[in-house]
């Protein structure tokens, strides 16, 4: 089925078909964060972490709300391999981004808007100028049909199961009530965000790192390799290196700093704490580490993008050489990074040159075939010879662990090492929200085609075959 | 058709600044003025037809002359209360539209509150972020299909501040009634956003927590409740000039430096000190900031005795013996310091403390007016006197409920002040308690028959406020605050535009209002999350902009594209359909790297070796914050000066307006990009309602 036809490259996203209004919504739910937004717009409207709060029995969504709270626990409803891990959150989650955030709100009744138990007693003290009583209407039909015409396109993981995409289809169509939905691959939308059909798509994401070989528009199923070797085993690389740094490296996430005081580089923090009168769940402690380590990656850590591997001896001679750059923690303690930043991204590409995975931490050493490189090459040995040309000239790179400093610089020096004599170019997005939101964009750009209009599973068919049709259309 | 569009007079437009409790709104944009309407933002429904209406009504029994009973319908007359909130709804809850019939509603009746034409009346409409496509779609769909309005122009309410305020780069952080938004804005685009308060009303209903100038309010009158205060006694000492939140002291236990009860002492002492006094104590730094803390009576109740010129002011207030304190200390003072004459007349001077700052006095005395209205004992000739005095007490009433209503009133405090301070010392007032309680309870209008005439009537009543006009700033909403402006900036996806939104933070939403509370958040800011030049950075780190990357522009720099005369912004953006007028003379001189979508070929910087691989346009990956600063606002505007810059964004949407309606003579691309600026009718009736998407200026 050729169903996703090649694209012009420089085709503009036209939303009309026939002269129907589209409105179409893109989910992309991945690790560390779950993008949404309308069909045709640049950058999606709504991205909001994966992680979310869970207290007191409740699960709440967004940035905002992930602050320091009593009985506040952080999850996760995707897992490492960016297939989703509890069905019932993924619905709620979804929900929050689709409907909550994207439609116009529904009015609530008025005994559960909030405004009548205000706490502050002026709801009862005969004060005419607080907030009064707000007389709504229940509009319950509006309440079933949140999404009845807005079709869903949802993004998946290349191995994500039959099984789970079945369940997310039934998501979509139980839940709202959408018109029709359809789903793709993230490398398939990627290379289309990108403007190509055919391309081999590099994605370097959150929990896990993927190359796929996509041939006019399909995914060609043999050539999927995937490693954990992604932001998350980052992460791990760089708590390994600050554990044996000397003196070593403690990271205080910001939340924890009430204020702090400069200190000399390598000198020891001195800040003052926050105090909290509940305890801190070490799931939000790690969540906040996170940001912590995010923000290292992105002003200190860079890929080695000289000649040959960083552990060659005169290159580590050079890396040293090189001016480092200095962090502060968030409680104030700075230090200088020199071959340091170098190395800890090293392993994505040497093995060898790997630190130890972080104790405590369920984050596994990188093996042998877990390089970038060897992603590569095992994912091009799985594609016809004669596709190899064609896709190393697209090679396009995604992903936002992809934007670390020289990885570029550095994947092209690999490949024209793996690939003498071959021609390669790649396809870099410049904006950081491209590389970000590549697979949301190339969703974007798809649910918008005119073309693709006669492609969604309408509910009709739906209903006709039951949640099984995502397997036969969806190819 | 675009020769249609910058036909408009500049009083033709129409101005319109919804928020959740106020909108402002103004016919022209010639002046540039504040708001000319400030109209609290809530429609009533009315019962049997279902039809909305601006007031409140209420369906009384006409009483006849002879007081009889009434028997038939016509009986019944119906009178309209503007001062009445019952069974209002409010079609904005904190920045979404809640009801969007009643929203719609409201536009009309601001409408017909300025002019009854719409054929040429253009509308320029400030959005809300939180406003969903379909909201504006259906705004757009009403504005073109039920009324005869020419043109519509919506506008994000960042981008609108950014109007106002003219500078390319910049965060905006919009305090409002129940929630803050903050915008950033890099080049004239939004380029994060991030909102605190409840995610809808459900949400408030299942105890999430709002954000924005309400919920100081609430703490206020949570401190205040057991001294009978009322929600409209809070929000008016929130406003008044006594209230404020107090400079961020990083080491003291509650982060802010509470005043003593007697500054008086240990200023007289240092006076003394100077004059020769013997015994006079030097003021010990850490003592002041010791201070303050109502969890260690037991502590300070020992500091209180034996230390001189050491006050726990907690311990004092809690006791009530403050004056008597005070007596004794000053009585064993002269005594001790007879030897030096001078210093102790100098200690008599200073002991008046009437030059002394809100914020150094442990108590101060508060104004609180109210409108009472009075049942007035029949007369005979009345019928006029109802109506004039509900119009001037609908102006008055405004004000006090809503967020938006101060500047006027502000004014007014801010004029009385050191005539209320030394009010304040000569008559003090024991106990503050006891007076509000006695404060008469606004009565609603009465529902029997009985000859209702009213007369309102100002009541103020003088009550003392001690420390809770300081204690009110709840440290966890402002550290929510500053949390959410940090994460919206550092959260931007490409670092080298960081810097220039830490360096041009911007506070507007009457929330904002609030003394000092701006500058508690930027010394929060500052003191927690400040990357500090540290010896080492100094010598090895980058360059701290982004100066890798040619610019040559002066674009980089806030400074550079700052020009006096009519705001205009300079920005390429090419992704977004708001493309700012005059992008088009500026784009090709403005080499504003990333500014535009990629494809754009990379410059690639000095570090870089791979000249063929696409991407890394930039060499930016400094830490950041380097510096918080607040952006300077306009001087020239002396009406906005006085009205303050916290409506700011109503000034943004005239000047946008102006420029989306009002510029003649542009170039082509001018013309296109006024074009986009905001949907005209015949564009409209081309495109259709979600012409709104990309005519627009909603960033």
């Amino acid at each position: 089925m050729a169903q996703q036809q090649p694209l012009p490259s420089s085709a503009q996203p036209t939303d009309v078909y026939g002269g129907d209004e589209v409105s179409a919504l893109v989910l992309d739910p991945g690790y560390f964060s779950t993008r949404a937004g309308f069909a045709g717009e640049d950058v999606p409207k709504q991205v909001i972490p994966s992680f979310y709060g869970h207290v007191e029995g409740r699960d709440i969504f967004g940035d905002e709300v992930l602050i320091p709270r009593a009985n506040f626990e952080v999850r996760n409803y995707m897992n490492r391999d960016s297939v989703v891990e509890d069905w019932d959150v993924a619905a709620k989650v979804w929900e929050h981004l689709l409907v909550k955030r994207l439609q116009p709100e529904r009015p609530t009744p008025p005994s559960k808007n909030g405004l009548n138990d205000d706490g502050d007693g002026s709801g009862n003290s005969n004060n005419a100028d607080g907030d009064g009583d707000v007389a709504m209407e229940e509009s319950v039909e509006d309440m079933e049909k949140p999404l009845a015409e807005n079709p869903v396109l949802v993004t998946e993981a290349p191995w994500n199961t039959a099984k789970s995409r079945e369940k997310a289809v039934e998501v979509v169509m139980e839940n709202w009530a959408c018109p029709a939905f359809w789903m793709s691959r993230t490398p398939v939308l990627a290379a289309f965000a990108a403007g190509k059909a055919t391309a081999l798509v590099v994605d370097v994401g959150g929990a896990n790192t993927s190359v796929t070989a996509v041939h006019d528009g399909m995914m060609l199923k043999r050539s999927v390799q995937k490693s954990h070797v992604g932001g998350l085993w980052l992460s791990g690389q760089i708590r390994s290196m600050f554990e044996t740094n000397e003196p070593k490296v403690n990271v205080v996430p910001s939340f924890m700093v009430e204020n702090k005081k400069p200190v000399e580089a390598g000198a020891p923090a001195d800040y003052r704490p926050k105090k909290f009168d509940f305890e801190i769940a070490p799931s939000f402690r790690a969540f906040e580490e996170e940001r912590v380590l995010t923000e290292f990656k992105e002003s200190v850590v860079e890929v080695w993008r000289g000649q040959g591997k960083l552990a060659a001896p005169q290159n580590e001679e050079y890396a040293r050489s090189q001016p480092g750059r200095v962090f502060e923690m968030p409680d104030g303690s700075n230090q200088m990074w020199r071959e340091q930043r170098f190395k800890v991204s090293e392993g994505m590409w040497d093995e060898t040159a790997a630190y130890p995975a972080p104790a405590g931490l369920d984050i596994p050493q990188v093996s042998k075939g877990q390089t970038i490189p060897a992603l590569i090459k095992a994912c091009l040995d799985g594609v016809d010879v004669d596709l190899r040309p064609n896709l190393l000239g697209n090679v396009v790179v995604t992903g936002s662990t992809s934007l670390l400093n020289g990885f570029n610089d550095r994947l092209n020096n690999e490949l024209m090492m793996l690939y003498p004599g071959v021609r390669v170019k790649i396809h870099a997005a410049g904006l950081s929200t491209e590389r970000r939101f590549g697979a949301w964009i190339g969703g974007s750009i798809l649910a918008s085609l005119g073309t693709f209009h006669q492609m969604w599973i309408s509910r009709k068919e739906y209903e006709e075959h039951g949640p099984n049709i995502v397997e036969k259309r969806c190819k | 058709m675009s020769a249609q569009l910058g036909k408009w007079k500049e009083e033709q437009i129409l101005v319109i600044c919804p928020g959740s409790q106020t909108t402002m709104a103004q016919l022209g944009c010639g002046e540039l003025t504040p708001p000319a309407l400030r109209i609290p933002t809530r429609m009533f429904q009315d019962e049997e037809t279902g039809e909305w209406r601006a007031n409140h009504v209420e369906k009384r029994r006409r009483v006849t002359v002879n007081g009889d009973a009434t028997k038939s319908d016509d009986e019944w007359e119906y009178i309209e209360d503007p001062d009445s909130t019952e069974g209002a709804t409010y079609p904005i809850q904190a920045g979404r539209i809640t009801n969007m019939e009643a929203f719609l509603a409201f536009l009309e009746h601001v409408h017909s509150l300025l002019t009854t034409t719409y054929h040429n009346t253009p509308i320029m409409l400030m959005a809300s972020p939180q406003w969903t496509r379909p909201d504006v779609e259906a705004i757009a769909r009403y504005v073109f299909e039920r009324t005869r309005t020419p043109a519509l122009c919506l506008i994000h309410s960042g981008i609108a501040t950014q109007y106002g305020l003219k500078w390319p780069h910049m965060t905006v952080v919009d305090v409002g009634f129940q929630k803050v938004d903050v915008t950033c804005i890099y080049d004239s685009r939004v380029v994060n956003h991030m909102d605190v308060g409840a995610s809808d009303a459900l949400a408030v209903a299942e105890g999430e927590d709002i954000s924005g100038g309400e919920v100081f309010t609430r703490k206020l009158l949570g401190l205040l409740e057991d001294k009978g205060f009322t929600y409209e006694m809070a929000e008016q000492l929130k406003k008044s000039s006594i209230c404020e939140v107090l400079p961020y002291v990083p080491e003291s236990p509650r982060l802010m430096e509470l005043p003593e009860e007697a500054p008086v002492v240990p200023e007289a002492n240092a006076g003394a000190g100077a004059g020769g006094a013997p015994d006079a104590q030097p003021r010990e730094g850490g003592q002041a900031v010791a201070a303050g803390d109502d969890d260690e009576d037991a502590v300070d109740a020992d500091k209180i005795v034996t230390e001189d010129g050491v006050l726990d002011v907690a311990k004092l207030v809690v006791e009530g013996q403050t004056k008597e304190f005070l007596a004794k200390k000053e009585k064993e003072k002269a005594e001790k310091a007879k030897a030096g004459r001078k210093g102790k007349d100098k200690e008599v001077e200073a002991a008046k403390p009437v030059r002394l700052p809100n914020s150094k006095r442990a108590k101060n005395v508060f104004h609180f007016e109210e409108v009472i209205q009075e049942e007035v004992p029949p007369q005979p000739a009345q019928p006029a006197a109802p109506a004039e005095p509900a119009k001037d007490a609908e102006k008055k009433e405004g004000g006090e409920i809503t967020e938006g209503e101060k500047p006027a009133e502000s004014g007014a405090t801010n004029g009385d002040a050191p005539k209320e301070q030394s009010n304040g010392d000569e008559k003090p007032n024991p106990e503050p308690s006891t007076e509000p309680s006695e404060a008469p309870k606004p009565t609603t209008a009465p529902t029997q028959p009985a000859l209702p005439t009213f007369r309102n009537k100002r009541v103020r009543k003088d009550i003392e406020i001690g420390l809770e006009r300081f204690l009110f700033a709840d440290r966890a909403e402002i550290d929510r605050i500053s949390t959410a402006i940090y994460r919206a900036v550092q959260g931007i996806e490409d670092m080298y535009m960081r810097p220039s939104c830490w360096e041009n933070l911007v506070f507007v939403g009457n929330g904002a209002r609030i003394r000092g509370l701006k500058d508690n958040i930027i010394q929060t800011l500052a003191a927690r999350h400040l990357i500090s030049p540290s010896t080492a950075t100094i010598f090895t780190s980058e360059l701290p902009s982004n100066l890798a990357t040619p610019t040559g522009t002066g674009s980089q720099t806030p400074t550079g594209s700052y020009v006096g005369g009519p705001p205009h912004q300079l920005g390429p953006s090419s992704s977004s359909g708001v493309n700012p007028l005059l992008q088009a003379a500026t784009t090709a001189s403005l080499g504003v790297p990333g500014g535009v979508v990629g494809g754009q070929p990379g410059t690639p910087g000095p570090t870089s070796n791979a000249g063929d691989v696409q991407g890394q346009t930039h060499h930016f990956h400094s830490q950041t914050p380097t510096n918080i600063k607040l952006a300077a606002l306009p001087t020239y505007l002396s009406e906005w000066t006085k009205n303050g810059f916290e409506e700011a964004m109503f000034l943004g949407a005239q000047v946008a307006a102006r420029l989306a309606f009002c510029v003649h003579n542009l170039d082509a691309q001018g013309v296109e990009s006024q074009r986009l600026m905001s949907l005209s009718r015949v564009d409209y009736n081309e495109l259709g309602p979600k012409g709104i998407r990309t005519h627009s200026m909603l960033g």
